[in-house]
């Protein structure tokens, strides 16, 4: 078996569990390409014939700092540098992994930086008919200018979030009218600017709310329609679906009171089974359909995470999210029939990967067979 | 009665069941259809980027599903609600009442808060429902903001319950003066200040006394930032011996209000007692299990203050 190489950060969980998942299916544990490495310019070794994983920095402080500057990690901002940063380092690895004989890059640089930039990932999809809410076109440079397009689109309910952001970061959930105004959000303003916080928060002052804005958009916005979502007990939902190499194996719901479903926002897992009893066999069929070919716009990418939301009617769908690095859901076996039963996500990758790249290698079982209930 | 049916989820009612039916909304022509007297039919339009105007919604629904024999009704939500207010839709159930004699169920203005945040939804004068509705048993209004009640008498209404982030006063005292001699079911959610809720011990006198509430079994007083003051008055009200099940569940209910409920009028005749959504010590909590063993006692989802913050369940 050829050797597997991973840029993360040493030590932080995607990069262990991934290791792990290589070990149960025999082999060789992955080295680990740092992303601080990466990202400080130094020379990136790469074994001849390595297949090269790239996965998310993660929380790691360092590499936080190497792509946005020096700061408190929890600041909400530098999501443009952040971004320039990040597809500077993944283009340093594209070239390296080019430069060693017989190595591959298990990703698609184009594929990974247009899921890092909201707009065009969300241009993307609504090109090739994949069901979006609609979003505003064109750069939205700040408050006053974003009440004005609200105002000549005639929506009184928008998702604002910052064009490179992750994890909700910055995302407000803005309702609008007249100098009426609600916003919920997680980042709050501190002295110096705005920070995250594992509360959502709700703003009714509008001057309160503008500043919020304002801050946000230095580094892009993306304004999407407001889609209101199907909820379950009280709690508003959506779907994290992984789909790996074309079929979606692996799915989470996140239930929230609030209109962020993040996990580490107070979110909780809900009940899978419910919600698929909710849409019936054929509505459910349709949400992996609909997930597949979320998927399938980004060709070069073996997993991604799809974010799909319901309608509060439980008929119509949209995806909010394609994630390029959506896999981290530990614990999570896949879905029946989705063909990785017994197998986390991470799991459900490698035995792609050995499917791919290493036909004499010994896991045999290709990950399914392209779109299911097609 | 069944309790169980009526919750703090702020639901919008689009599947399951109300009134003991399944919930279903009008299908495309040609779809088969339940019976009209078998369904709780929800009617609604998009409260964003309506496709149709309620007006034209509901036209369509009269003119597909026989209207004398639908039992419940669900309104949803109507095109921006959170701008315009509910006066329309109000208007048109009570134009056509008449075409709707067997209705004896109405949720009005089930929108979730995905759709439209409970203050945001421009409530208006719901009094033409129970005018307009001589039979109707049962009547729920989502909703605080811009709502209005004029006392009424209403011979049949068994069960009423008003959603809200904010009642107010003005509602409480028109339910407080109206004659329920039917009603054995009140739910109020009196909410908070901020958004409306500025309901004071005066408002409530009439519920309390029980007077012009003959037949009530259950009361709920709940979702207040002053609940504590909300039980101590209950726990003096001469209409608790009459009550079977007690709600003062969703608010900032302290120690303080839960010591006046021990030491007001026994209410160890109640069968249920529900004081979820709390902040009580579990010193407080244990006193309460041990005083009430014998009873349904819910003391779940106790509350951590946000540094000074207490928070009602409901309220944005």
């Amino acid at each position: 078996m050829r050797a597997l190489a991973v840029v993360g950060t040493p030590g932080d969980r995607r990069v262990t569990m991934f290791a792990d998942a290589c070990a149960r299916q025999g082999l060789e544990e992955p080295a680990v390409v740092p992303w601080t490495s990466v990202l400080r310019g130094e020379e990136i070794g790469i074994a001849p014939e390595t297949l090269v994983r790239i996965d998310s920095p993660g929380e790691d402080a360092e590499a936080d700092a190497l792509l946005r500057g020096p700061g408190e990690p929890s600041r909400v901002g530098g999501g443009a540098r952040w971004y320039a940063g990040f597809v500077a380092g993944i283009t340093r690895v594209l070239r390296a992994v080019a430069a060693t004989p017989g190595a591959v890059l298990l990703a698609d640089v184009e594929d990974v930086s247009v899921m890092f930039d909201k707009r065009r990932c969300h241009a993307r999809l609504a090109a090739a008919g994949v069901p979006v809410p609609p979003a505003l076109p064109g750069p939205v440079g700040g408050y006053a200018e974003l009440r004005e397009r609200m105002g000549e689109a005639r929506w009184g309910r928008v998702f604002v979030k910052p064009a490179h952001g992750s994890s909700a970061s910055g995302v407000v959930a803005l309702h609008a009218s007249g100098r009426r105004v609600r916003a919920v959000t997680s980042a709050a303003r501190v002295s110096g600017g705005l920070r995250n916080c594992l509360r959502v928060r709700c703003y009714e002052d509008e001057t309160e709310v503008a500043a919020i804005v304002d801050a946000l958009a230095a580094d892009g916005l993306h304004v999407e329609r407001w889609f209101p979502k199907a909820s379950l007990e009280g709690r508003a939902i959506d779907l994290r679906v992984v789909v790996v190499d074309g079929t979606p194996t692996h799915a989470v719901v996140r239930a929230s009171r609030s209109p962020m479903t993040n996990l580490h926002l107070g979110g909780v897992r809900g009940d899978l089974g419910a919600v698929e009893a909710a849409l019936g066999p054929r509505g459910w069929e349709a949400a992996l359909e609909v997930c597949a070919r979320a998927a399938a716009r980004f060709p070069g990418s073996l997993a991604v995470g799809v974010d799909l939301m319901i309608g509060v009617d439980w008929r119509e769908f949209a995806v909010a999210e394609v994630n390029a690095f959506g896999d981290l859901l530990p614990g999570l076996e896949g879905l029946p029939g989705g063909g990785a039963e017994g197998l986390d996500t991470y799991g459900a990758q490698v035995r792609a990967i050995l499917a791919r790249h290493d036909p004499a290698g010994r896991a045999r079982v290709p990950v399914g067979n392209g779109r299911r209930g097609a | 009665m069944d309790y169980s049916e009526f919750n703090d989820d702020v639901d919008g009612l689009y599947r399951g069941e109300y009134a003991g039916l399944p919930i279903v909304s009008l299908r495309p022509p040609g779809a088969p259809m339940p019976g009209a007297g078998e369904a709780a039919w929800r009617v609604s339009v998009r409260v964003y980027s309506a496709k149709e105007t309620f007006e034209e919604h509901f036209a369509r629904f009269t003119e597909t599903v026989d209207t004398t024999e639908v039992r419940a009704l669900i309104i949803g939500g109507w095109a921006e609600a959170y701008d315009k207010d509910a006066s329309g839709p109000i208007r048109l159930l009570a134009e056509n009442a008449a075409r709707f004699p067997a209705l004896r169920s109405l949720f009005f203005a089930a929108m979730p808060q995905e759709e439209c945040e409970i203050s945001w939804i421009q409530q208006s004068d719901v009094t033409p429902l129970l005018e307009s509705f001589p039979l109707l048993e049962r009547l729920e209004v989502r909703g605080g903001t811009g709502l209005e009640l004029r006392p009424v008498r209403h011979e049949h209404l068994r069960i009423l319950r008003f959603e809200a982030g904010g009642l107010p006063a003005s509602v409480v005292r028109a339910v407080g003066m109206s004659e329920f001699p039917a009603l054995e079911y009140l739910e109020l959610w009196l909410g908070t200040s901020d958004y409306g809720g500025e309901t004071t011990a005066p408002d409530l006198e009439n519920i309390l006394s029980g007077e012009r509430l003959p037949a009530l079994r259950h009361l709920g007083l709940q979702n207040s930032e002053i609940q504590d003051e909300v039980a101590a008055l209950v726990a003096s009200a001469p209409v608790v011996a009459r009550l079977e099940s007690l709600s003062l569940s969703m608010g900032v209910l302290t120690d303080e209000g839960a010591e006046a409920l021990l030491s007001g009028v026994p209410l160890t005749h109640l069968k249920r007692l529900d004081l979820h959504h709390h902040y009580l010590t579990d010193a407080m909590v244990e006193r309460l299990t041990a005083t009430f063993s014998g009873i349904w006692l819910d003391v779940s989802d106790r509350q951590e203050p946000d540094g000074e913050q207490r928070y009602v369940a409901v309220a944005e």
